[in-house]
């Protein structure tokens, strides 16, 4: 009678796991378990057991019922859940169509670096200024250590507004006006359009700049290759090679351009570095003391430094740009890449 | 500054190869932008002799030669007249190749044979001069290579020579810093000259009227010249150096200019009238030709120097056509001059002459070398003409040139100021090397005279950079100075700014950028009135041209013509913003008013490229998005006014932003006549707002939380007939004014016009929520007071509640 027993739970196992419809899973419970089902049946003749063995062919049956139903149970939830699902996938959406929120607009690019460059800056405690883009020729040159008549001129074609006022060609009288109001210690970023009189592929009648200052007791030019250094390998990256070396800003003494190794071939030599391997990224240099008497500042116990450099340019390389004019001409098909 | 370096290597032994040397350069300041390689333009071409020359039998524009390699004797038939048996001339063999990839064939011209060719100098590209066979050295042996004969093949270094640098303008300036990175000697050229007995004094004479602008003039007098091509080791030196040969008096002046960087001039002295040299201020009006063929009026103090009679030259920068040295001159008077830098400028560029001479005078000339250069350059002109210089050379120096002496220098100076630990010992080597002289002056200080072809020498400063320059930037080590908080704030605008940045972006607008000035029709473009002060605007000299001449004054402008362009690119729908400046015009004598602007601009779809959307872009939208703002700015003080001041706007779909009774801006839609003009089809929205007067501190206002009350709220609506010309501000503000404790908001939510209620009127519908904070309010409770308010909007509109 056990063996019978145990063969009929495996029976209905078998069954049950060839089951598909609901009608199949209601057959099986009916078939095994109703009133007039198998196991149903086998209970009926329990007097046919011997004494001994009855306790545990009474333990069996019932284990075998629990079991029983519980498997059925179970099928029949996935059945339904699998149902529910088919139905819910029946009413799906095509994913693959374009969101429709209202699109954002997108940050100029060149405006992208510049504030890039200024939250770089803030961490070093650099505050940001301003000043007029229309400006005294006084701040713009004569007090930049640029004389009349000097040939340093010829380094920025200035447009004309009267004979002594001139549309800026750098941020630097920025850092005049505040000199002549302040006192060191000063650290000072200003970033700002600029003009000169030219106009090709690589130049734009106006471009942005940012120009630093940083003035206090002891600076030497150690601390501007350290300053410079960091905020390089932070916009062009860690590795990035650079080298300093020494040219002429009439506002700076000693003046150095910084080079980063070109981005574009590694060094190599390509178009876009002009076969040197090497893209010049910055003026820099001490401030000259002759700008330090023009604010009244004391050279012999305040130094510092001063730096430089093109907004546009940064972004051309950043991104590719070739032609310097696409920033100007704001088609939108070129703004909405950045 | 272009340098050869077999010409560099006249001056000092170097042997480096030419990147190295362009590197030492580069980082030495002097920046090497590019390296050239000279090549001969021809293969196979060698020095030949002509042993016969005869009439060609048929062709009489033609000659039959034989000419000899050494070795062998070739026919080579020959267009050209200038050649004589036993001339040296340039043959190109069978096989050989010239310039323009030419192979020479052996051929039969004209029924006689050629085996090769005799070349002229422009058929070799060695010079210009076409006029015949080049004549070469009568030296050379027969059978050499032509490239090895005349020594062609060079490297050439495009030097960038940066403005405080004028020694470094000519060859011996760049030997002395080669020698100084490369620790060789420097050999300078031995000037000595060859004087005849014919004293110059007794020919001529020079006065000086205005020596402030020529402190300096020297001169000698070269006699029996013969006019001649330069022999070909100058024209390969000046082609080299980029500059064109003429002949050998001017050449050999130009050799020197560029050999020691003294501009001269070489006269014609037949043509000086008067036997003299007057150096004078140009007269009023006066009018001069200078060699360039060209005439012109001169501006007033332009120097000139002239002879007992007019002018000859002007100072410093051209010859006169007047004076030229031409083929017959026999005698030259020679000049060495030093004139005032900033006068050379200054009429320079008046007159719009950049010579190579005013270009070293203005950036300032050795003024010990003036004697020097004076004395190399007529005794090679004498050697180049067959001439004979004569006896002693007159220096008329009325006023003495300063030069800078003991320049006082701090060892210790220079280790605060770059952060090294120099010797004094290595910075009086690096001073040495570059011809400084030092002398101690106490204990690690020292007085510097720096050469007197150093200009830009004169204060400590100049002297630390030099050592620095030539003790290497990249050896001095990098150091992260501490961080510090100053007291200085940023520009509190400025945080604003990226605000409204952001705000715009993220209600769809890209920002664009456009020069600060443009046409000045855009005022009449924007139908701007006559007292309109934005026809204030600034004008630019010297623009690049009108249509970027002035100011703006708006940046509306910009935008529309933005906006035009892209449509013109097929791009219709935009959303675009621009901050920046507008400037407009002040008193004389001040600089002009800079006002920080924000402007927008909408067209088209609201968003570009929805699939299922489609709603244009309007008045409303371009609101909301300024509502937008606003709010996160915690600006909830703003009105909106309808007016009619800005002529470019549609007069009734535009209003003045208001704030704290302050103008700040308008926003509007463009005006169909302005639309017109600037032949635009789509509607086009702007706004502009000037930051300015937005408040510094926008975030000072507090947030305060309103507690979300428990309880429900009750909500009427109702719906009001009113004129078409009452403004659903006006409705609010009747309501808003009595206020009642439990109205919790009420606004706007349907605006009808059309079918069902009469001409002339509009439906507004208006939503009213009602609550307490404390309790449940009861129906009539509601009722009571919203029946009130309705009663009062009847009352005070005069509209009517529609059915
Ligand atoms: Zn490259």
């Amino acid at each position: 009678m056990i063996n019978e027993l145990q063969q009929l739970g495996k029976d209905a196992l078998a069954e049950l796991k060839d089951a598909k419809t609901l009608d199949q899973f209601q057959n099986i419970r009916t078939k095994y378990l109703g009133r007039k089902g198998l196991l149903t049946g086998i209970l009926r003749n329990i007097a046919k057991v011997s004494d001994d063995e009855k306790p545990l062919f009474g333990k069996l049956c019932n284990e075998l019922k629990n079991s029983l139903n519980a498997n059925i149970d179970e099928a029949l939830q996935k059945h339904a859940d699998l149902k529910n699902q088919q139905d819910l996938f029946n009413d799906k959406i095509d994913v693959t169509l374009p969101g429709n929120a209202i699109k954002c607009g997108r940050i100029h690019p060149v405006i992208q670096v510049r504030q890039e460059i200024c939250s770089i800056f803030a961490s070093y405690g650099f505050s940001i200024v301003e000043g007029p883009e229309i400006e005294l020729d006084y701040y713009n040159f004569e007090a930049l250590n640029i004389p009349q008549d000097h040939p340093a001129r010829d380094m920025q074609d200035t447009f004309y507004i009267e004979d002594n006022v001139v549309l800026r060609t750098h941020t630097s009288p920025v850092q005049v006006r505040i000199m002549e109001k302040i006192q060191p210690p000063l650290r000072i970023l200003s970033p700002g359009k600029v003009y000169r009189r030219d106009s090709d592929v690589s130049h734009t009648p106006m471009f942005h700049q940012i120009e630093g200052l940083l003035v206090d007791q002891g600076v030497n030019f150690g601390d501007l290759k350290g300053i410079l250094a960091s905020f390089l390998k932070k916009i062009f990256g860690e590795s990035t090679v650079l080298r300093f070396r020494p040219s002429f800003f009439p506002f700076t003494e000693p003046s150095a351009e910084v080079d980063i190794r070109c981005v574009m071939c590694g060094g190599k030599g390509c178009r876009v570095c002009g076969q040197s391997g090497w893209l010049e990224i910055l003026g820099s240099g001490m401030v000259d003391p002759a700008v330090f008497k023009n604010v009244n500042y004391d050279s012999e116990k305040y130094s510092g430094f001063a730096f430089g450099l093109g907004l546009e340019r940064i972004a051309m390389l950043k991104y590719g740009i070739s032609d310097i004019r696409l920033f100007f001409e704001n088609d939108i098909r070129f703004l909405k890449q950045f | 500054m272009l340098v050869s370096l077999k010409w560099l290597k006249d001056y000092v032994d170097v042997q480096l190869a030419a990147d190295d040397i362009s590197h030492k350069l580069t980082m030495a300041g002097l920046e090497v932008e590019e390296i050239k390689n000279i090549e001969p333009q021809f293969s196979h071409v060698v020095v030949g002799r002509i042993l016969s020359v005869r009439n060609h039998p048929v062709a009489d524009r033609l000659l039959l030669c034989e000419v000899t390699d050494g070795s062998q004797t070739y026919n080579v038939v020959c267009g050209a007249k200038n050649i004589a048996a036993g001339d040296i001339v340039p043959l190109a063999k069978v096989g050989a190749v010239i310039p323009g990839g030419y192979t020479i064939k052996s051929s039969v011209i004209q029924g006689e044979k050629s085996d090769g060719m005799l070349c002229s100098e422009s058929e070799l590209e060695i010079g210009d001069d076409e006029s015949g066979i080049m004549h070469l050295p009568a030296d050379l042996t027969p059978g050499m290579p032509l490239e090895t004969a005349l020594d062609i093949g060079d490297t050439v270094l495009d030097v960038n020579v940066t403005p405080n640098r004028s020694d470094c303008l000519n060859m011996i300036g760049i030997a002395r810093e080669v020698a100084a990175l490369t620790g060789k000697k420097m050999k300078p050229p031995a000037v000595k000259v060859k004087e005849s007995s014919e004293d110059i004094n007794a020919l001529t004479s020079v006065n000086i009227i205005d020596s402030d602008l020529c402190p300096r003039y020297t001169a000698r007098m070269i006699k029996k010249v013969k006019v001649g091509p330069s022999p070909v080791w100058l024209k390969i030196r000046l082609e080299a150096a980029g500059m064109r040969t003429i002949n050998n008096i001017v050449d050999a002046t130009n050799f020197v200019m560029l050999e020691m960087g003294q501009p001269l001039h070489a006269f014609d002295f037949r043509f000086l009238e008067k036997e003299k040299i007057i150096v004078r201020k140009s007269r009023d009006q006066e009018e001069f030709t200078s060699l360039d063929g060209k005439s012109r009026i001169l501006p007033a103090e332009t120097l000139l120097i002239c002879d007992g009679i007019k002018p000859v030259a002007i100072g410093g920068i051209m010859g006169g056509l007047n004076s030229e040295v031409k083929e017959d001159t026999e005698t030259i008077l020679l000049e060495s001059a030093y004139f005032n830098p900033p006068s050379i400028r200054r009429s320079a560029r008046k007159l719009g002459m950049s010579t190579d001479a005013a270009f070293r005078f203005e950036r300032g000339i050795d003024p010990e070398g003036v004697v020097n250069a004076l004395n190399r350059a007529a005794q090679l002109i004498a050697d180049l003409s067959g001439g004979t210089v004569g006896k002693n050379y007159i220096d008329e120096y009325p006023n003495k040139i300063p030069v800078v002496r003991d320049i006082p220098l701090r060892i210790d100076r220079i280790r605060e100021l770059i952060g090294i630990e120099i010797t004094a010992k290595e910075v009086v080597k690096i001073l040495r090397d570059i011809g400084m002289n030092l002398k101690q002056n106490g204990k690690g200080a020292y007085l510097v005279t720096p050469p007197t072809c150093r200009v830009d020498i004169s204060r400590e400063i100049d002297l630390i950079e030099e050592v620095i320059r030539l003790y290497g930037y990249d050896r001095v080590p990098s150091n992260m100075p501490d961080v510090f908080i100053t007291e200085m704030e940023d520009i509190p605008r400025l945080k604003l700014e990226e605000k409204i940045r952001k705000a715009m972006i993220g209600n769809g607008y890209t920002e664009i950028v456009n020069y600060s000035f443009g046409t000045p029709v855009a005022a009449d473009m924007l139908c701007l009135r006559e007292n309109d002060e934005r026809r204030r605007s600034v004008k630019i000299t010297n623009p690049l041209g009108e249509d970027l001449s002035v100011m703006r004054t708006t940046m509306i402008y910009g935008l529309l013509d933005t906006a035009k362009r892209n449509t013109n690119n097929g791009c219709f729908d935009l959303k675009m913003f621009e901050m920046g400046r507008v400037f407009l015009k002040r008193a004389k004598g001040e600089l002009p008013e800079e006002r920080n602007m924000i402007a927008g601009l909408a067209t088209g779809k609201i968003s570009d490229d929805l699939w299922n959307a489609g709603k244009n872009v309007d008045f409303y939208h371009l609101k909301g998005c300024l509502e937008n703002i606003f709010f996160d700015l915690k600006i909830d003080h703003c009105k909106y006014i309808p007016e009619n001041t800005e002529s470019f706007l549609h007069p009734g779909k535009s209003c003045a932003i208001m704030m704290n009774d302050k103008r700040i801006g308008f926003l509007g839609e463009i005006h169909p006549d302005v639309m017109e003009r600037i032949d635009f089809k789509n509607n086009v929205y702007v706004f502009e707002i000037n930051m300015d007067y937005l408040p510094d501190k926008y975030a000072d206002k507090k947030i305060i939380y309103q507690e979300i009350s428990k309880f429900p709220a009750v909500m009427r609506d109702a719906a009001f007939v009113v004129s078409v010309d009452l403004e659903a501000d006006r409705m609010l503000n009747v309501i808003l004014e009595e206020n009642e404790d439990l109205l919790e908001n009420v606004y706007v939510f349907d605006v009808y016009k059309g079918k069902g209620i009469p001409e002339g009127t509009k439906s507004l519908g208006l939503r009213f929520s009602y609550r307490a904070s404390s309790r449940t309010l009861t129906d009539s409770e509601v009722s009571s007071i919203h029946e009130k308010l309705l009663q009062k909007i009847i009352e005070v509109t005069g509209s009517k509640i529609r059915a």
